[in-house]
């Protein structure tokens, strides 16, 4: 039974954001997702990047993107040493960005009292 | 490193068209702001925005989308889409912009 953890540290900046896309694309594939499922979940992790980078941090230099990957899920967690960071999307301005992610994964917790930004998961569909 | 977008400008009789190529994220973002901007208020035309080639586009990018068409609503312009791919139709359903923008 596969269940393993990459981290990803990336500097807050807006150029490596597709490197996020590019390592969850890889690790989506080993899962089993189909293309259609990869690309939603690159779009959710990519918004997550986007406004932790328009964000920043005055206390750190990177954050951090845990993915958890198992037989039938992908858990995708974002961290940072600044704990200041924490509810960081705004449901005024970032409409857009929330409605996307909660529509594409199946799971999403933002705003929680743990010790990470957010967290959100896709569990592989099982084919009748 | 980071995902690159090309736009190809070509004028038409009664609007511009632009095609996109590429990706539109946080990084290539201002870029494509700034040029559409730049092409609404020059021309004060229909804008007609290709995504044939666009490969990947998120919030920010959709953004960028209802802010120009903003600027185009003053000159009493409109915004058509076209060719969207179905994982990029996907974010316009999701936000309802589906319902803003003509797309054909």
């Amino acid at each position: 039974m596969m269940n393993d953890n990459i981290e990803l540290i990336l500097p807050f900046k807006a150029e490596y954001v597709s490197t996020a896309r590019l390592v969850a694309s890889g690790l989506a594939n080993r899962i089993g997702f189909d293309i259609e499922t990869i690309e939603d979940i690159k779009v959710a992790i990519s918004e997550v990047c986007s406004k932790i980078v328009r964000i920043g941090s005055k206390v750190a230099d990177t954050y951090k993107i845990v993915f958890n990957i198992s037989d039938k899920v992908l858990r995708v967690t974002f961290g940072c040493e600044d704990g200041s960071l924490k509810c960081i999307f705004d449901f005024e301005n970032d409409q857009l960005a929330i409605d996307i992610i909660n529509a594409l994964m199946d799971s999403v917790e933002m705003c929680t009292e743990n010790n990470y930004i957010l967290s959100m998961s896709k569990e592989l569909e099982e084919i009748v | 490193m980071s995902g690159e977008l090309k736009l190809i400008e070509e004028k038409l009789s009664d609007a511009v068209k632009v095609s996109l190529n590429g990706e539109v994220d946080i990084y290539t973002s201002q870029d494509l702001k700034e040029k559409l901007y730049c092409i609404v208020e020059e021309n004060k035309k229909d804008l007609i925005i290709d995504c044939k080639e666009l490969n990947y586009i998120d919030s920010t990018g959709l953004g960028i989308f209802v802010a120009t068409l903003k600027k185009a609503k003053q000159y009493d312009k409109k915004i058509v889409i076209l060719n969207l791919k179905e994982n990029i139709k996907k974010l316009f359903i999701i936000t309802g912009l589906d319902k803003v923008f003509e797309i054909k």
